[in-house]
Formats: C-alpha cells, structure tokens, sequence
C-alpha cells in the first residue's frame, strides 16, 4: 500500500495513482516518489517513479502497461541523463537493455539524482536506511515552499521573498526617511510658513485695485509695499532654511542608502555576482539611489507642500466667489484622468530606459579595467561601434520617453490654460454686468489664486512620472537589499585553533541544474597533511575549493572541518582560519603595507615586514621607492604576476590561517619566480593543512596525498607513491608533463647552445 | 589539436536510441553510440553539430546541415529535438509579479506549463530584436521565436521588460 505520508515532491495525478496503488496492493511500502512534469514524447505532461528498498516501479503512459518494475537487482546502472532543458532517468538492465524510466524538466532532476544515487549505492551494499536519510535531506532543500504563499524558498530556513516585501514602495523606502523625521518636519512646518507667505500677495492686488489705488490712498500704499516686502523676505529667508536643512536630510537618506546596499552586496553570495554583471550593480549603488533619493524628498516635501498650497488656494477662492471656484475645478478630472493614463504609458518605457542604461554600465565595467586588451588586440574601434549601439538604442529609448513626457505637461498646461481664459470669459463678464457682486480687483486676484491653483495640480498630475521612474529604480535597488544573502554571519559557533581535519561526505554539487559540477564527492584529509588537487581543465577542482570556502553553500551532502559541518560555523570566524592564495592575486588601490596588512587590520609593521619575508617579497619591496608604502594602482597596476603574487602569499602569511589554499598559484609566472614562490609556500605550509591546486604537478612536491579529479568525480585519492604505483590517470598525468618537461629542456638547451 | 570538420553528406547516420546514433562514413569508417550535439544552441540551430563519443570525446563537426540527404537530416534533426527540449511560447495566458518573483502561465507548442522567473532582467534576452530566450528558476529555456508574432496582449505583456 501506498503510505498517506509517503515522501513525494507533489501530488501525483489520480491516474497515476491507480496504477501506483495496484502495485502495492500487499504489505509493500514505497518508501518516497516522485513525480515528473514531461511525458515521453517531452510534451507536458505526467510520470513518476516509486521506490521501495529493493524496486523501482516507474509510472507513465510510455510504457506499455502503463508501469514498468524493475528490481534492484537487475539494474546494472541507473544514471540521469541531463541534457538541454529536459533529462531522462535511465536505466541499464543486468540484461544489457537501456530503459527510459522517467522524463522531466530540470524542475524536478535533483530528486531524480537522489533516486539514481539511493539505488546504486543500495546496490553497492549501503543500508538501506542511511541513504534514505540521504533522499529525505534532498527533498527537504528542495520541497522548500513558503507556508503563506506557496512559492519555493531560496532554502528550507531562508525568509520568502515574495511575502517579505509585500509593502508598498513608500513604505518600503520609511525606514530611510525615519531617521530624519524631525528635520522633514521641521521643514515641513516651514513649509507651511513659505506656502502661507506665498498666498498673501494676491490677496493684497485685490485690496490695491478695489481700494488704495482708485482712492489714491498713499500712506496705505506705503504700507502695503513693505508688508509685501516682509512677506515676501520671509518667504525667501525661511525657503533658504529649508533648501539647506532639506539638502542635508536628503545627502542622509541617500548616503544611508547606499551604504545599506553596498554593505548588502559585500555578503551576497557568489551565485548572485555569476549572474549579475558588475555594472549592473554599480548603476543600481550610484544612479538608482539617487533616483529614489529624489523621489522620497518629492514625497515627503513637495507634496505636502503642494497639498497645502492647494488646500489653502480653494478656501480662499471659494471665500472670494465659489460659482468661478467650481468653474475653475472643470479641468482637475481630466487631468487626473490624463495622469493615470500618462503613468501607464510612461512606466514601461522607464524599465527598457533602465535596462538600455545598465548594458552601458556593463559595457564601461568591461572595457574600461580591461583597457589594455582592447589595446593589444587594436579593438577601440570595435569598442566604440559597440558602446555607440547601445548608446543609439538607449537614446531611441529615451526619445519615446520624452514624446510621452513632452506632450503630456503640455496638454495639461492647454487644459489649464483653458480653465484660466474661462474665468477671465465669465469673471469679465461678472464684472460687467453686475460689479457689485464681484469687483475687478477681486478678478485680478481671483485669476492670480487660479494660476497659483493649477501648480499642485500640475505637480499632482506629473507626479506619476517619477513615481513610475522611481519604480522602476526600486525594484532594482530591491533586487538587492531583499536577495538571500550568504549564510548567517555571526550566527553559527566558534571552534577556537582549527587543527585542520577535513572531511568531504555525499557533496553533490551544480551551478544551475543543467549539468553537475561534482558527484558524490567523498574524502578525509588529515590535520597537517598537504593535498595536491589535480586533474584536467574544467574537471571541478576548483569548484572543490569553492565549496571549502563556502562561496557556494547550496550543494547537497555535508563538509566537515575538525568534525564540525562547516554550515554549523561562523562564517566570518570561519574563512578568518582559511588562508586562499589565488591563481590571479587581486590587489587593491592601496600602498603595498596595507595591501598585506588587509588579512590583518591593525598589524604591527614587523609582522608585515616578516610575513613579506617569509613570502620572500621584502626584497622586491625594499628596492622600490617607496617601499612599502608604494601606492599600487587599480588591481596592482605596478607590480608583476609573480610580485603580486608574493604580496599574495605574505597576505596570508600574516592571517596565519589553519588551513592554506592555494588556486593554481604559480601558474602564471615563470620558472624562476616559480622557485621563488615555492620556497615561500613551502615555508608558509609547514604544519598546516594544505589544498594545492597545480596544473604544473612538479609543485606538489612535498604532498602526501593526492587528489584527481575528472568530470566531478574523484577518481583517485591517496599517496604520489600508491597512485603512481597504480598507474592510472596521476601516472599519465605525470608521464606527459615529464616528457614535455623534458623537451622543454632539450630545445633551452639546444638555444642556448 | 585540429578539428575533423566534414559536410552533410559525408556521414550517414542512424539513430540508436533516441539522442544517440552510429555514423558511417562514405570511406566506410564506422563510429557507434555518439551523440550529435549544437555548438549555437542558441544562435546556430542547424550548423556546427559535433558528434561526441562515450567518453564526450569529439569525433567530428558537421558544418553545415544543409547539404545533408533530406531524410538523414531529419533523422538527425530529431536527434537533436529530443535533446534540446526548448518549448517554444505562442502565448502568455497570464504574468504575475510579487516582489521580483514572477509567475508565467504559457501556452507552448508542448502544452501549457506555469514557471517562476526570479529575475527578469537576467533571465530574459532578446535576440534580432525580435527573439527572446527566456531561463526559468530551475534552468529549463523557452523561445519566443518572434515577439512580434505573438497576441498582443502577449506582447504588451513581455515587451517593457525586454
């Protein structure tokens, strides 16, 4: 029968749950399913597989009965094929015969692997039960859903995006406004000063025109003009303030900002930065701020101020006539109704604007660190043609743009302007036919209010335009503030002096899940033991590296360093005890002391000076200059592969780090520097465990254990002397890089004959 | 290393086992169970196959497809259909968003399915100003082939993102 709670990754159809349950209509149970998303034929469809601790029943309408059973036993093998946007669950009868088991989308071929995985390992005399605890972990990442919602969660303990940030945008972005609430009130309440100020002059036209001019009242004129003139000083004086006060609250807002998402981008993981160009998250850290800088000063000032003013404008017109008020209300709905319309139209074309002006950025980001290819390959003009095209296309872009924004503002000004010529048509009239009930300087007046009326409308109306373009600058800011950032710091444990003992069990791993980097991963390195990683161009002994470091943390299986799963540790304690020397050292825009020291804030100078001893770099650097406090350039523009990479190694030297990596090291330098750098790592490893990545196997010298990697798979793990004596792919390795070692030194020798 | 670059109508194939065929040359060199696979996938469909070995190995590349025996060229179209699954959209039937978290529900050419999209921005390019590859959160592609030939709904809908 088949359990209520069986482990399975969705409901399967009732269909297939016919057939399923006909299968195991007796006491056998299977013990988890799953169900695919494609038929046979790769359309859209159903199939799924049952398995229990010594079969696989395979459901679907491929198969002639529509199942298909297969005992353990009699599958030799059982693999997933990956292939483009689909794969197939296949597998090899002890009979020589291939079948075809399930189809599905790569929605679905992690479960499968584990599937694959469950049998052959049970096949290889596994228990049964530990590789079940292996396939329930794997359905427990990857049936990861958000109780409130339903959609799939980045991992089983990360918050959903999706119900995270269900706030509106305002709200969203009140956090950054909150801390300079007191000054935006402040101005606000100057606001109201300024706006106040700014609805007395025409009242006072009415009183001039009505009364003080026809009765040639000078001493009331005198009057008149300076109180004008005081208003018109505080309005100016109090609108100064608040220009500076503002400037300040807004310099505030978009340099806490700008903080809080570099800070975020410093802890996203790797898999963010392999899909996300730099330039993209440049324009978002510079140019998105302070679109939403400005959009939040619009909000919480302009607006207000505006709301005021319009407020203030409608009691004093309606006081004056409320007949010419409401006549000049005629053009509010259309233009209301203009702006949504206008919102509409205008914010899809800010996204294409964006997303035309992030592929500039990238284009910048490219070519301008990587000037000097350009140069050696004589590509400027190339360059240029390409970052004209997206110049010219983000300028069609922005052509649409401003036909949408040119005509709207200037509609809404005819339609205003149509509400003001009203007035003066039936205000005039008014005046005309009966001047007792409303006087030429209230008209004046009147009409002046009018005027004054129709800019918060205007604002109101135009409003939507950087509503939608300080949306379409959320979103993206967002994109980053809300990603899942890489596992929590400073949540995990401490373990104190870290001896060094690695172990990898089950580590299964893919950047995406089209293809598998590493497969079943299993291996123990000892405390002080020195490990070469070698193995062919793209076999994953870096992704190796990558996963020790934990840049990546979704893979399957667990890594264990001193016995504790490394997923379990502190991070930052954690890379703090890890010691990485990179086949292209990376330097900073710094003095060459700081650039060792960054491994050590606040290290003494002598443990700079012996670690660039020991990394056998102080004598390079004492012959410059400025020694060490040469100011490198961008990326350690200045200094050589091989120097950079000594400054490198000294870097790590003063980290003393419980385990040292180094990533194809001295790959790029040449023999002498090699030796150089070697007699510096030999120095640095003594007692310390070491990883050693090397395509030139004569560095690994002093490892006791080797490491090779092929396709993801380890495919030999042990001492030089056992894997030579095994004379497989190390010895082949070996064999070929001796020969060419050695033609390598014939024809020097020849040369230099 | 140089490559073994051939013409279509220097090989006859036959199909094994649905991605897998054998191949025989006109010289009557034979190579069994390789597996034809696209250089382009995305941007050269018919050109470029490379014919790989058990091991992955190359054996050869096929330049063009167009010379090929029109029935040896279907075989292995086929080939290469069944291995590159790319369902192509002819519409959008509805897009919703919630907080960068995009939910597609399309009709293909191989039935309608319903995919998340994580990223917009990333995980949708245009191709010839009029082609449009589309990854979803698991990895698997879809094809606009012409936006343009869409509803337009469709295409009101996708267009402002691209």
């Amino acid at each position: 029968m088949i359990p209520k709670d069986l482990l399975i990754n969705k409901p399967a159809s009732e269909k297939i749950v016919a057939i399923a349950e006909e299968q195991f209509k007796g006491k056998e149970k299977p013990l988890f399913a799953v169900v695919g998303d494609l038929a046979v034929d790769s359309r859209y469809g159903e199939g799924a597989v049952y398995v229990t601790d010594n079969r696989i029943v395979a459901v679907g309408d491929g198969f002639d009965d529509g199942f298909i059973s297969l005992d353990f036993t009699n599958i030799a093998e059982i693999s997933v094929k990956r292939m483009y946007g689909n794969a197939v669950l296949k597998a090899k009868t002890t009979g020589g015969s291939t079948l075809d088991l399930m189809r599905f989308t790569f929605a679905v071929a992690d479960m499968c692997d584990a599937v694959a995985d469950f049998i052959t390992k049970v096949n290889e005399g596994e228990t049964v039960e530990n590789r079940f605890a292996a396939v329930e972990v794997t359905f427990r990442n990857l049936r990861s859903f958000c109780p409130k919602c339903g959609r799939k969660l980045a991992s089983p303990t990360s918050e959903c995006l999706n119900c995270k940030g269900k706030k509106k945008m305002v709200s969203t972005l009140y956090r950054y406004i909150k801390p300079y609430m007191g000054k935006l009130i402040f101005c606000i309440f100057l606001s109201i000063i300024t706006t106040g100020a700014a609805l007395v002059p025409p009242y006072v036209t009415s009183m001039m025109v009505d009364n003080i001019i026809p009765n040639r009242d000078k001493r009331m004129l005198v009057i008149i003009i300076l109180f004008l003139l005081g208003v018109y000083f505080a309005q100016y004086a109090i609108g100064a303030l608040r220009s500076y006060i503002l400037r300040v609250a807004g310099d505030g807002i978009i340099a806490d900002l700008k903080k809080e998402i570099y800070a975020k981008a410093q802890y996203l993981p790797m898999k963010f930065y392999d899909k996300t160009s730099t330039g993209s998250v440049i324009n978002r850290v510079n140019s998105d701020t302070t679109v939403l800088q400005q959009f939040m000063l619009r909000i919480t000032q302009e607006a207000v101020v505006q709301l005021f003013m319009m407020i203030g404008i409608i009691i004093i017109m309606l006081s004056m006539n409320w007949r010419l008020t409401l006549l000049s209300l005629i053009p509010v709905p259309v233009v209301v109704v203009c702006s949504r319309f206008f919102g509409k139209k205008i914010g899809p074309l800010y996204r294409r604007i964006w997303r035309r002006g992030v592929a500039i950025s990238s284009i910048l980001a490219d070519t301008i660190p990587g000037i000097r290819i350009v140069k050696s390959f004589s590509k400027e003009e190339k360059t240029i043609k390409k970052f004209s095209y997206h110049i010219d296309d983000w300028m069609a872009e922005d052509k649409k743009v401003a036909k949408v924004a040119a005509i709207f503002p200037a509609a809404i000004t005819f339609l205003i302007t149509c509400g003001s010529v009203i007035i003066w048509f039936v205000g005039g009239k008014m005046v005309i036919d009966t001047p007792d009930k409303l006087s030429l300087g209230v008209l004046v007046s009147f009409i002046s209010y009018t005027s004054m009326f129709y800019t918060p409308v205007n604002f109101f109306a135009n409003l939507s335009d950087s509503y939608q373009n300080a949306l379409a600058s959320t979103e993206k800011v967002m994109d980053i503030i809300n990603a899942e950032p890489e596992h929590d710091f400073g949540k995990g444990s401490e373990m104190g002096v870290m001896q060094g003992r690695i172990e990898f069990r089950n580590v299964n791993f893919s950047f995406d899940r089209s293809k598998k980097v590493l497969n079943d991963i299993n291996f123990v390195i000892e405390p002080g033991d020195v490990v070469g990683i070698v193995g062919t161009t793209g076999s994953g002994k870096s992704t190796l590296i990558n996963l020790l470091m934990r840049f990546y943390d979704d893979y399957e299986g667990e890594i264990f360093v001193d016995g504790v799963n490394i997923r379990d540790i502190d991070m930052s304690y954690y890379r703090s005890q890890i010691g990485y020397v990179q086949q292209e050292p990376m330097m900073f825009r710094d003095t060459i002391f700081n650039n060792i020291a960054y491994s050590l804030p606040g290290a003494h100078p002598e443990q700079v000076l012996n670690a660039a001893d020991i990394a056998n770099a102080h004598g390079f650097i004492s012959r410059l200059p400025d020694a060490y406090d040469t100011m490198l350039g961008e990326r350690g523009v200045g200094l050589s592969g091989g120097e950079k990479q000594r400054l490198s190694i000294a870097r790590a030297v003063l980290k003393n780090p419980g385990i040292l990596i180094f990533d194809e090291a001295t790959s790029a330098v040449d023999s002498e520097t090699e030796k150089l750098i070697q007699d510096a790592i030999n120095r640095l490893i003594r007692g310390r465990t070491t990883l050693m990545i090397a395509h030139r196997l004569s560095t690994l010298r002093k490892a006791n254990k080797i490491i090779v990697v092929d396709k993801g798979n380890i495919i030999e793990f042990g001492s030089p002397e056992k894997l030579m004596a095994l004379k497989g792919k190390y010895y082949k390795l070996i064999q070929i890089q001796s020969m060419s070692e050695q033609v390598a030194a014939e024809k020097a020798a020849e040369n230099f004959e | 290393m140089s490559r073994n670059f051939i013409d279509g109508n220097e090989i006859r194939i036959t199909v094994k086992d649905k991605i897998f065929c054998d191949v025989e040359f006109f010289t009557g060199e034979k190579f069994e169970n390789l597996e034809p696979r696209r250089l382009f996938p995305v941007s050269g469909l018919s050109e470029y196959i490379t014919f790989l070995d058990e091991n992955g190995e190359e054996q050869f590349i096929v330049r063009k497809l167009d010379n090929m025996e029109p029935l040896q060229k279907e075989l292995l179209l086929g080939c290469l259909e069944e291995y590159y699954r790319i369902p192509k959209i002819t519409r959008l039937i509805s897009r919703s968003e919630k907080h960068k978290i995009w939910l597609w529900n399309v009709e293909t050419d191989r039935g309608n399915y319903t995919f998340e999209i994580i990223n917009h921005i990333q995980s949708m390019k245009m191709f010839y100003d009029k082609r449009i590859l589309i990854k979803d959160g698991n990895d698997n592609r879809y094809e606009i082939p012409n936006i343009y030939e869409l509803d337009k709904r469709s295409q009101k809908l996708i267009l402002p993102d691209m």
